[in-house]
C-alpha cells in the first residue's frame, strides 16, 4: 500500500459510480489523494445506462493512468423499478458528447456486488466504499452477504437532501433511481456519510474556475474542463452560480473530512410516498427524533475545496 | 376607518391558538364572525371547552361551534405533551359564558358564508377538518371565501414526525383538499413560525402590562415554553399567533408563492407539505408561503395587542 503525505499507509477504496460527467472528474482526482488509494472501481447504471458507465469508467481510468485498477459491471436497473436516466444532464455518451478513446481493455468477470465483497474481506474491516450513483449494487451486496456491514469501514455516498431535491422537489437523482437499494445502504449497520444536495451545491466550481482548471494544461486537465460544459450550460438555466462538484466533493469528503460539517443523524429513505418517494427524510432540523443511524454532511469551506481541487490536477503536470 | 375584514377562527386552542385569538379579537381590522374548534392538541371536547374559556377571558361574545370527533379519514393524534393534559394548562380560566351553538363547526362557517355581503376570510389554526368538511358539503360557498391564513406544514422540514408538521400530519386529506382547491392560501408553516420566537423577557414586556389578559398570555408563554426550552429552542414559537400577524401586519413578513403539495402515503412523509419553489412539478402556484419575519416587529404586535386589554391595577 503506498503511503500518503503524512507517511500512513493509505487506506484503499472503493469507487461504485455512474460515470457521468461529475463521476469522471471524481476518477480524475482519486489517483492522487492524501488518505485513500483507489483499489477498485464498479459501475451501475444511473446517469445513463450500465454498457455506457462502464467503459466510461474505463475511458477515464485510462486517461487517468490508473488502468491497474479492476472494473467491476454492475447492476443494469435498480432493485425494483424501473430504470431512471439522466441524458439530458450528461449527453449522449455521458461524458457531455465528448469524443474519449475507447478504453483498451473491458471489465473483469466478477459481478460488481461480489466484488465489493470480496474486496471489503481482502482489505478486513479497512475499505471505504465511496459511492456516487445509484445504491443498487451496494443494495445486493447486503441483500447476498449478510457478514458484509462488519467488512467495511464505512461508505461514503453522494445522495439525498436534507432540504429540497432536484430530480423532484424533494428527492435527489441518486436516490430517487433506487430508493429501496438506498434504504438497504442507509440501515445497514456500517457507518454510513450522506454528502447529499446540502453540501454538493454550495461545492460548485464557476465557470471561469473550470477554464482555469483547463489551462493547467495537461490533457487530463483539459478534458475535465471540456467534459462540463454541457452541464454548465444546463445549470446557468437554473441560476446556479456555477457547476455542482456532486461526485468530486464527495470524494474529496472521504479523503479528508477537516474543511466539513457533519452531524450524526437519523436518515431513512421514504420508498413509497405519492410525491415524496425518494426523499431523504432526516431528523436534523426537527423536533422529533429517529434513531441515528447515519452522518450527514451539512457544508463545506468551498475555498478549500476548490484549492484542493486544483492541486489534486496539478499533479497531471502541464 | 377602513371596512373591517369579516373573518372566522377555527383553532384547537392549544396555548399559541390562543395568543392568535387574543391578536385578533385586539386587531381593529378584523371583525370576528364566529369561532368554531377542531380536534388536534387535544380532544374536540377539551379544545371547545378551552374555546370557550379563551372567548371569555377576551370578551369574545359571537358564535362558537364544535367540529367533528376526528379527523376526515384519519384517527385523531393529540399534543399533551405540548399544551398539556387540558390542552391549555398554566393560568386558571374563566368558565364559558356560553354553551357551543348546536350545529357543526362546518355549518356554523358556511351560515357566515351565506350571510356575509362579502367574502369572508378563514384562519384555521389547527388541522384543517372544518375547512376540509365545508368545501366538501358547501361547494357553493367557495366563492365566498376571500382567503385562508392557516398555519401549518414547512416547506423545508416538520416537527411532529422528522418529514411533517403537526397540524397536517393530523389530517392530511383535509389538508390536501384544501390546498387542491384553488382558493387563495396564505400559509405559516415551521419555516416562518420558529423564527416567530418570543424570548423569556418578552414574556416579561407582556407581564409588565398588568390587564388579566396580558398577565394570562405571559403564563401561557411561561408553560408553552416549557416544552420547547426542553428541546433547546431560545424563545417560544408561537405558531398559530403568524397566521393572523399575516393579515394584520404583512409588512414584517417575507413571502414566496409557490406550488406545494401534501404528501398523504408514505412510511415516513405522511403529512409532509412537499414545496416546489424551482417548478419541478410544472404546477402552478398554489400558496403564498411566509418564509421569515422580523421577530422584534412580531412581538412588538403582540404586546401591542396585550396592552389593548386595559390597564393593569
Amino acid at each position: 500500500m503506498e503511503r500518503g503525505r503524512d507517511g500512513m499507509a493509505k487506506q484503499p477504496f472503493l469507487l461504485d459510480c455512474d460515470t457521468g460527467v461529475d463521476d469522471a472528474i471524481a476518477i480524475l482526482l482519486s489517483k492522487h489523494l492524501d488518505n485513500l488509494e483507489l483499489v477498485a472501481v464498479t459501475s451501475v447504471a444511473g446517469n445513463v445506462e450500465i454498457e455506457k458507465t462502464t467503459v466510461n469508467a474505463l475511458r477515464v481510468l485510462e486517461l487517468a493512468g490508473m488502468e491497474h485498477v479492476p472494473v467491476y459491471r454492475g447492476a443494469a436497473k435498480p432493485m425494483m423499478c424501473e430504470p431512471t436516466t439522466a441524458y439530458y444532464v450528461h449527453g449522449k455518451n455521458g461524458l457531455g458528447g465528448l469524443d474519449v478513446p475507447l478504453p483498451k481493455r473491458g471489465p473483469e468477470s466478477m459481478p460488481a456486488w461480489d466484488a465489493i465483497y470480496e474486496t471489503a474481506k481482502r482489505y478486513k474491516g479497512e475499505l471505504t466504499v465511496v459511492a456516487i450513483g445509484p445504491l443498487t449494487n451496494l443494495g445486493l451486496a447486503f441483500v447476498k452477504y449478510k457478514d458484509l456491514p462488519d467488512l467495511i469501514k464505512r461508505i461514503v455516498i453522494m445522495g439525498g437532501a436534507a432540504v429540497g431535491g432536484n430530480v423532484t422537489p424533494c428527492a435527489e437523482f441518486n436516490i430517487y433511481v433506487d430508493p429501496e437499494a438506498a434504504d438497504i445502504v442507509f440501515t445497514c449497520g456500517a457507518p454510513v456519510y450522506m454528502c447529499g444536495l446540502d453540501v454538493t451545491v454550495p461545492a460548485y466550481l464557476t465557470a471561469e474556475e473550470l477554464d482555469e482548471l483547463g489551462a493547467l494544461g495537461s490533457k487530463q486537465a483539459k478534458f475535465a474542463r471540456d467534459v462540463v460544459q454541457g452541464v454548465l450550460k444546463y445549470s446557468q438555466g437554473f441560476d446556479l452560480p456555477g457547476m455542482c462538484m456532486h461526485d468530486p466533493v464527495t470524494l474529496l469528503y472521504a479523503d479528508n473530512d477537516s474543511y466539513f460539517t457533519t452531524k450524526h443523524v437519523g436518515i431513512r429513505v421514504e420508498t413509497k410516498g405519492s410525491v415524496t418517494r425518494g426523499k431523504t427524510v432526516t431528523d436534523l432540523y426537527s423536533d422529533k427524533q429517529m434513531e441515528h443511524n447515519a452522518y450527514i454532511v451539512t457544508g463545506v469551506d468551498r475555498e478549500a475545496f476548490k484549492n484542493r481541487v486544483f492541486e489534486l490536477m496539478k499533479h497531471y503536470g502541464a | 376607518m377602513r371596512k373591517r375584514i369579516p373573518v372566522v377562527l377555527d383553532g384547537d386552542p392549544g396555548h399559541d391558538d390562543a395568543i392568535a385569538w387574543v391578536l385578533a379579537n385586539a386587531s381593529p381590522l378584523l371583525d370576528i364572525k364566529a369561532v368554531t374548534s377542531v380536534c388536534g392538541n387535544q380532544t374536540i371536547q377539551k379544545t371547545t371547552y378551552n374555546a370557550g374559556r379563551v372567548m371569555t377571558l377576551i370578551g369574545l361574545d359571537v358564535p362558537l361551534a364544535a367540529g367533528r370527533v376526528k379527523p376526515l379519514v384519519a384517527d385523531p393524534i393529540i399534543a399533551p405533551t405540548v399544551h398539556g393534559q387540558s390542552g391549555l394548562d398554566g393560568p386558571a380560566l374563566p368558565e364559558p359564558k356560553n354553551q357551543p351553538v348546536s350545529q357543526d363547526a362546518c355549518a356554523l362557517m358556511a351560515d357566515v358564508l351565506e350571510k356575509s355581503d362579502e367574502p369572508v376570510v378563514l384562519i384555521p389554526t389547527g388541522p384543517m377538518t372544518n375547512v376540509a368538511a365545508l368545501l366538501l358539503l358547501y361547494p357553493h360557498l367557495k366563492k365566498k371565501i376571500r382567503h385562508i391564513y392557516m398555519m401549518g406544514g414547512g416547506i423545508q422540514y416538520g416537527n411532529w414526525t422528522p418529514a411533517a408538521e403537526f397540524n397536517i400530519l393530523v389530517d392530511p386529506e383535509a389538508a390536501d383538499i384544501v390546498f387542491k382547491s384553488g382558493l387563495p392560501i396564505t400559509m405559516a408553516g415551521l419555516d416562518v413560525t420558529e423564527k416567530a420566537l418570543v424570548f423569556p423577557e418578552d414574556f416579561e414586556r407582556i407581564r409588565s402590562l398588568g390587564n388579566p389578559v396580558a398577565t394570562v398570555v405571559a403564563e401561557w408563554l411561561d408553560f408553552f415554553y416549557g416544552f420547547h426550552r426542553s428541546l433547546g429552542y431560545a424563545g417560544a414559537p408561537v405558531h398559530d399567533a403568524v397566521a393572523v400577524a399575516a393579515l394584520i401586519q404583512p409588512e414584517i413578513m417575507t413571502f414566496h408563492e409557490m406550488y406545494v403539495q401534501i404528501e398523504t402515503t408514505g412510511d415516513y412523509c405522511r403529512g409532509a407539505t412537499i414545496g416546489d419553489p424551482y417548478g419541478s412539478l410544472n404546477q402552478p402556484a398554489n400558496v403564498r408561503c411566509i418564509m421569515d419575519i422580523d421577530r422584534q416587529g412580531f412581538v412588538d404586535l403582540l404586546a401591542e395587542a396585550a396592552a389593548t386589554y386595559g390597564k393593569g391595577a
